[in-house]
């Protein structure tokens, strides 16, 4: 069999990636590579190459406008626009983890391979509308995350958050499977379109539904939503903090990305089951907001509350997905974008203090701001973004898809979700009140003069580069969403039926 | 009854048995606290999946593509099964129990 140079494009932006993730064990094999910096350094190397290498050719494909495909993988828009989301997401995690994994003193090279092979698992999630492949490329991004939560394992809280993840995450992919084999057996085939063509035929099918409903629930497991949540604080408390930024965003991105196009072809318009599937999302965005909001109010880690608050704003873009207009979809696009660079700057001003294991609790970041003020305003950024004030990318984010929410007749849950924001911004200037207005504790003071100074040059870069993203998206959210986003939607939304 | 086209069965009854082993497997892992256990229900849910996907297959004909979805379920239990034995030996490691009650480390 012989591959065409067209099958070729839609196959390495995946492949790129996955040789890297290969290869870089290689680079690991030495034992004593804890005093081989040059080692360790080619393993980082070869994975930001793949990576960029990855990014690259898909910037291209979506400046030429091409939309290879090979098999049941199809490049199209759509998948593009979340593979350079992936792939930016990654490049800063694998900046960050540079950093993490020099003050954790744990630096091994299976970390990078099981995050690229991650990233090879996410590319391939969003860019499929056969249920097979979604389920593989699932899968593939979801077992190398379970190693990587766990992978500091000298320590046992690591082990444990990794095992509660991988138990919790192996139920949902069963459910999520037993859902693609029962929408099989009803519809007779795994192509999307199809399905939804015959689940339309259909009349309210207990089957069907079952298997509509079992799907809904993988997808809801991965974007956290509640009450599929409880894994999220102790997986995202146990995985190095890079790594929690990653699962947080890229993780939740592409669940949602997914979403986006499986939703109305197999879950959604003209079904039997759409009204019950509407009303289930609609009560798990609801309960989403509320739980994560209240819970992230009363925590003593900043690494918990930053959990909880990325179980908040999956629930602000489950909104998004209920209104289900393009304007919405394209609003949830810039929100994940906004998303994106928020939520890694505030788990990356936590590598960039080394604040390693466990002690991420609040008064750990008393009067950082003032010592390192570049730092702390450009995290400052971040979290007012998070919170929603404007004229961050976040409050855009907020904005557009509220505003479709009530356009489509949604007034309650957009006026609940408003409120949620509002409650969401008392958590975040907790953190900025640690941040620049309280002194701090005297004896860690003392203790962190007797060690040398800690050095992040790279992880402090990707917060200052994420604020920027911030700020830039919010002074120019126009053209920004009119040039990417709104472009990634409407080439998409055109092969809906 | 005929005893081969008992064997041969109906759609509804592979189904069915498929949808017990599917509910007693997702009852093992909620209610059952050794790790290793709970993983064998994980194993449960997902052959029960294996199990009602291959009768529906033969139901419409033998599909390839449902075969091919089948060989796809067995690897990637097995690479569940890898990390997950992987993370229960390493947590045995520092413990010295698989008892899922006890680890809470991490606040609930």
């Amino acid at each position: 069999m012989s591959i065409s140079a067209s099958e070729w494009g839609a196959l390495l932006p995946v492949a790129i990636p996955a040789l890297a993730g290969s290869l870089i064990p290689l680079a690991a094999l030495d034992r004593d590579q804890e005093t081989v910096k040059w080692v360790r350094g080619g393993a980082f190397f070869i994975a930001l190459l793949g990576l960029l290498g990855s990014f690259l050719y898909v910037s291209r494909l979506w400046g030429t406008g091409a939309q290879p495909t090979f098999g049941h993988l199809r490049m199209d828009l759509l998948a593009q626009f979340s593979a350079i989301f992936v792939l930016v997401a990654a490049a800063m995690t694998v900046l960050q983890l540079w950093d993490h994994l020099h003050h954790e003193g744990w630096v091994k090279g299976e970390s990078l391979a099981l995050l690229m092979l991650s990233v090879a698992g996410m590319l391939v999630f969003t860019a499929t509308t056969n249920l097979v492949t979604l389920f593989l490329g699932l899968e593939l991004l979801s077992i190398p995350l379970y190693a990587l939560t766990a992978q500091v394992r000298l320590r046992a809280s690591a082990l444990e958050g990794g095992l509660k993840y991988f138990l919790t995450g192996a139920v949902a992919s069963a459910c999520f499977l037993m859902g693609v084999v029962l929408l099989y057996t009803v519809t007779g085939s795994f192509e999307l379109p199809r399905v939804a063509s015959a689940l339309r035929g259909l009349g309210p099918d207990p089957l069907a539904l079952a298997g509509m409903a079992l799907v809904l629930l993988g997808f809801l497991f991965k974007v956290s939503a509640v009450p599929f949540h409880q894994w999220t604080p102790d997986a995202y408390e146990a995985a190095p903090h890079p790594i929690a930024g990653f699962m947080s965003v890229a993780t939740k991105g592409v669940a949602f990305i997914a979403l986006i196009r499986v939703f109305p072809w197999a879950l959604g318009d003209g079904t039997a089951g759409e009204p019950k599937v509407k009303a289930a999302l609609a009560l798990a965005a609801a309960a989403t907001m509320i739980v994560g909001n209240l819970v992230a109010l009363h925590q003593s880690s900043v690494k918990r509350m930053l959990a909880y608050s990325s179980i908040s704003h999956a629930g602000y873009l489950l909104l998004g997905l209920l209104a289900g207009t393009p304007q919405a979809l394209t609003g949830m696009l810039f929100y994940l974008v906004a998303y994106l660079a928020m939520n890694l700057g505030a788990f990356g001003l936590l590598t960039a203090l080394g604040l390693v294991g466990d002690q991420t609790g609040f008064d750990r970041l008393r009067g950082q701001g003032w010592k390192r003020p570049g730092l702390g305003i450009a995290a400052a950024i971040c979290f007012l973004s998070l919170a929603g004030i404007p004229p961050t990318a976040g409050f855009y984010g907020k904005y557009f898809i509220f505003k479709e929410l009530i356009l489509t007749g949604h007034v309650g849950l957009a006026v609940l979700g408003v409120l949620a924001s509002l409650v969401s911004v008392g958590y975040y200037l907790r953190v900025l009140k640690a941040l620049f207005l309280e002194k701090p504790v005297e004896a860690e003071e003392r203790q962190a003069a007797e060690q040398p100074q800690v050095l992040a040059p790279l992880a402090g870069a990707t917060v200052l580069v994420c604020a920027f993203i911030t700020l830039a998206g919010g002074f120019f959210q126009g053209p920004l969403v009119q040039r990417f986003a709104e472009r990634a939607i409407a080439e998409t939304l055109k092969v809906l039926p | 009854m005929d005893a081969a086209a008992f064997l041969q069965g109906s759609l509804q009854a592979y189904l069915s048995v498929a949808l017990l082993l599917f509910v007693t497997g997702l009852g093992i892992v909620l209610a059952r606290r050794s790790l290793l256990v709970q993983f064998m229900g994980i194993e449960l849910m997902l052959n029960a999946a294996n199990l009602a996907l291959l009768a529906a297959a033969r139901w419409r004909g033998g599909d390839p593509q449902a075969s091919v979805l089948y060989l796809f379920i067995i690897a990637v239990a097995a690479c569940e099964a890898a990390v997950g034995l992987a993370l229960v030996v390493a947590l045995f490691r520092h413990r010295a129990t698989t008892d899922a009650d006890r680890a809470d480390l991490l606040k609930q």
